[in-house]
């Protein structure tokens, strides 16, 4: 239960409009105990059969929903990725190549909107990067369990048919972002080292922004890759992150209660 | 009434299929087929229809290429556990076509018993329901509850239609076409599940039955993603996909989803200002201007539906995920010093982002190889057991049996003997978990090498024994 209750986690943290776009593991748990529990008589079982079809149906129809979602962010981001290389560009049209001039009001007013808009389209990309590998995993995960308890032998072709699926794909939006990070460095002034030692101190994640999901899903990977009870060779290693204290010491309020 | 030509096919169908030397049950349940229509569509099949079950589950397959006249219908034969008549019908009225096809099955359920075909039935059923499923996306609803009188529509409209039907397909011809296509390379492998279900049909003993049976379900589903890979090649729009979503339907139009690419993007942004920018520019004329092969109305109508928010309304736009006020935000009215503080923060955010990022890539990187190496070992033992199994039948052990370096092409071969179990996958099993806990995340292929060159070097001693023997 353990991925199953960091996968809730994850879901509560994220953003709103992506929550119910996420695997439904427990859904799935459910069925891989009734498949377990059905009787495998010699004659066949018609429960067995019942359940096991539901238990693909409802993968079959995830994956549809994963490649749904999955391409419908996308085409957004391939739009706003063109239409913030325009602005950019009609910044530097509009008031020469140095954007951060303090005579023009305007101009610093665009560019700071531009700053802004390219973080957090940055991070929604990497969200979505997030999800991908997050519903990949759920879904590896509960093919092992499937086949663990049935004695199936589903997992190792169905996995292979994801791995093809457009939701798995993710080398459009990764492109996307290195492409990002380099108009970053170009569009943002050089660093200060001082300024963002107290920056950082002061940072408390409050609200439902894409800042605190980029947080709370690095955290959710740490954790989930902590150490597993059924180490097999398909374990993914435990995560050390470079940064972790830094990532600590992110204080997550707990959300607002969505009624 | 409809119902009685149809009886009447029927019934001839019937004739045709006792002459091959089917058991009784099926001409005696014959007069009553109207009603079992009705009472046991919504239900699994019974044991009376156990017989007929197994080969009219893959008729209704081949039928749907030949009709897309009504989707509602189409739903029907796939859920229905009473395809039963359909399949005498179709049988009945191309039989010249299909009569090989349907000999190797009929008898074969005549010789076996009733408990084999059964669970094949509940499983080809659910690969239908999972496919169709995935494919009649916009009738999941309604295909449970369509009215009877439609199926007993349909076995009349084949009849007269079913030369002609495939030529005349109706509207949404990108969907049809999808679905006969689609429907055309289950039929190209059936002759692949045909020899697995003969292989199946073979072996009485059912505990080899489950796994090979929970291949089975999911074996046409990858059919699917390289079907749409096989549109992928037949639609080649720059650099565009289509990923098809068949909807054969009269009333619903087509909508396969497209996956938007920069390239694309930049060519419709091109015919977008050559009309005169996003307000003026029409979905219609965008799509001529385009000129990409099979793009839609559709698609180029939501797109630029995205594209004009995306313009003219950036707030809504990039917050589409609901973005509430940062802190950042809150402080950013103010001045020069502020300014810079912002920046900060977003350094700071950007700093997270491309860290996480950096993470995910590790993860799916490791995360691909980790399946890769799966495979190869799965490959590498079923070789070791199988040329293990060789060795037990054949006096003289065969020195070349020794497995070489993993070789993707034979995975397939491979993948049709796993019901098989061997002890010593499981020994070699715990020695690969002993060693993957070693390894840490940005390794460099050493490990992905060595770990095959391991495996053999296992494989090796515990052959020994054997050839000792």
């Amino acid at each position: 239960m353990k991925f199953g209750k960091r996968l809730k986690q994850q879901i509560q943290e994220t953003l709103p409009g992506w929550r119910d776009k996420f695997l439904s593991y427990k859904e799935l748990k459910k069925l891989v105990r009734l498949v377990s529990s059905a009787p495998m008589l010699l004659n066949g079982s018609l429960e067995y059969g019942k359940a096991e079809e539901q238990f693909v149906y409802l993968l079959n129809s995830e994956i549809e929903k994963f490649n749904a979602f999955f391409m419908e962010q996308e085409e957004d981001f391939v739009i706003w990725h063109k239409e913030l290389q325009h602005r950019i560009k009609r910044v530097i049209d509009t008031w020469g190549p140095n954007g951060s001039q303090p005579s023009d009001a305007d101009c610093k007013a665009e560019m700071a909107k531009i700053r802004k808009d390219i973080v957090d389209f940055h991070g929604e990309m990497v969200l979505l990067v997030n999800y991908s590998i997050v519903n990949y995993t759920g879904l590896a995960k509960i093919l092992k369990k499937y086949d663990k308890r049935t004695g199936g032998l589903l997992r190792l072709p169905f996995i292979q048919k994801v791995l093809e699926q457009p939701f798995f794909t993710t080398d459009l939006i990764s492109k996307l972002v290195k492409e990002c990070e380099s108009t970053i460095d170009a569009v943002f002034p050089a660093e200060e080292e001082q300024r963002t030692r107290e920056v950082r101190e002061a940072t408390t994640v409050a609200e439902e922004g894409i800042f605190r999901n980029t947080v709370a899903a690095l955290q959710t990977m740490q954790e989930i890759r902590r150490g597993s009870s059924t180490y097999g060779h398909f374990s993914l290693p435990p995560l050390n992150l470079p940064d972790s204290e830094l990532i600590q010491s992110f204080q997550l309020n707990s959300p607002i209660p969505i009624v | 009434m409809d119902a009685r030509p149809a009886l009447s096919i029927r019934r001839s169908g019937a004739n045709q299929l006792s002459s091959m030397g089917i058991s009784g049950p099926l001409s005696s349940s014959l007069p009553v087929l109207p009603t079992p229509l009705e009472e046991t569509y919504p239900k699994l099949p019974d044991s009376q229809q156990v017989s007929m079950e197994r080969e009219l589950v893959t008729r209704p397959l081949t039928h749907v290429s030949h009709l897309s006249s009504d989707s509602g219908v189409v739903g029907h034969i796939f859920s229905s556990s009473s395809g039963f008549s359909s399949d005498l019908h179709y049988s009945s009225v191309s039989p010249h076509e299909k009569h090989s096809r349907n000999s190797p099955f009929i008898s074969q359920s005549s010789t076996n018993g009733a408990s084999l075909p059964f669970t094949h039935s509940s499983h080809s059923e659910s690969l239908e329901s999972t496919t169709s499923s995935h494919y009649l996306k916009e009738n999941t609803a309604s295909w449970h509850t369509d009215s009877l009188p439609s199926f007993l529509d349909f076995p009349v409209n084949t009849s007269i239609e079913n030369g002609q039907v495939e030529s005349s397909n109706c509207n949404g011809v990108l969907a049809s076409e999808e679905f006969s296509k689609w429907a055309d390379q289950l039929i190209t492998d059936d002759d692949a599940l045909t020899s697995n279900w003969n292989e199946l049909l073979a072996d009485s003993n059912v505990a080899d039955l489950e796994p090979k049976m929970a291949y089975q379900v999911p074996k046409p589903s990858p059919n699917f993603p390289s079907h749409q890979s096989q549109v992928h090649l037949q639609l080649p729009a720059p650099s565009g996909e289509i990923h098809a979503v068949a909807t054969p339907s009269s009333s619903a139009p087509a909508k396969p989803r497209m996956r938007w690419t920069p390239e694309l993007h930049e060519a419709f942004v091109e015919a977008v200002n050559q009309l005169g920018g996003s307000e003026r520019a029409t979905p219609k004329g965008v799509l001529k201007l385009m000129k990409v092969e099979g793009l839609t109305i559709y698609h180029v109508k939501s797109h630029l539906q995205k594209y004009r928010t995306a313009r003219y309304r950036p707030e809504s736009a990039e917050g589409s995920s609901e973005k509430k006020l940062t802190p950042i935000e809150e402080m950013s009215s103010l001045d020069l010093k502020t300014g810079i503080e912002i920046t900060e923060a977003l350094r700071l955010q950007m700093e997270v982002q491309k860290r996480l990022h950096e993470q995910l890539e590790i993860q799916r990187n490791l995360q691909l190889r980790i399946e890769e190496q799966g495979r190869c070992l799965q490959m590498m033992f079923e070789k070791q057991c199988k040329s293990g199994i060789d060795k037990l039948k054949a006096s003289a052990p065969s020195s070349d049996a020794v497995p070489d370096s993993p070789d993707k092409s034979e995975l397939e071969d491979s993948q049709v003997d796993h019901g098989k179990t061997v002890t010593d996958p499981g020994s070699a099993n715990t020695r690969m978990e002993e060693r993957s806990p070693e390894q840490k995340a940005p390794e460099a292929k050493a490990p992905q090498n060595s770990e095959p060159d391991a495996c053999e070097s296992n494989s090796q001693p515990s052959k020994r024994p054997r050839k000792d023997e």
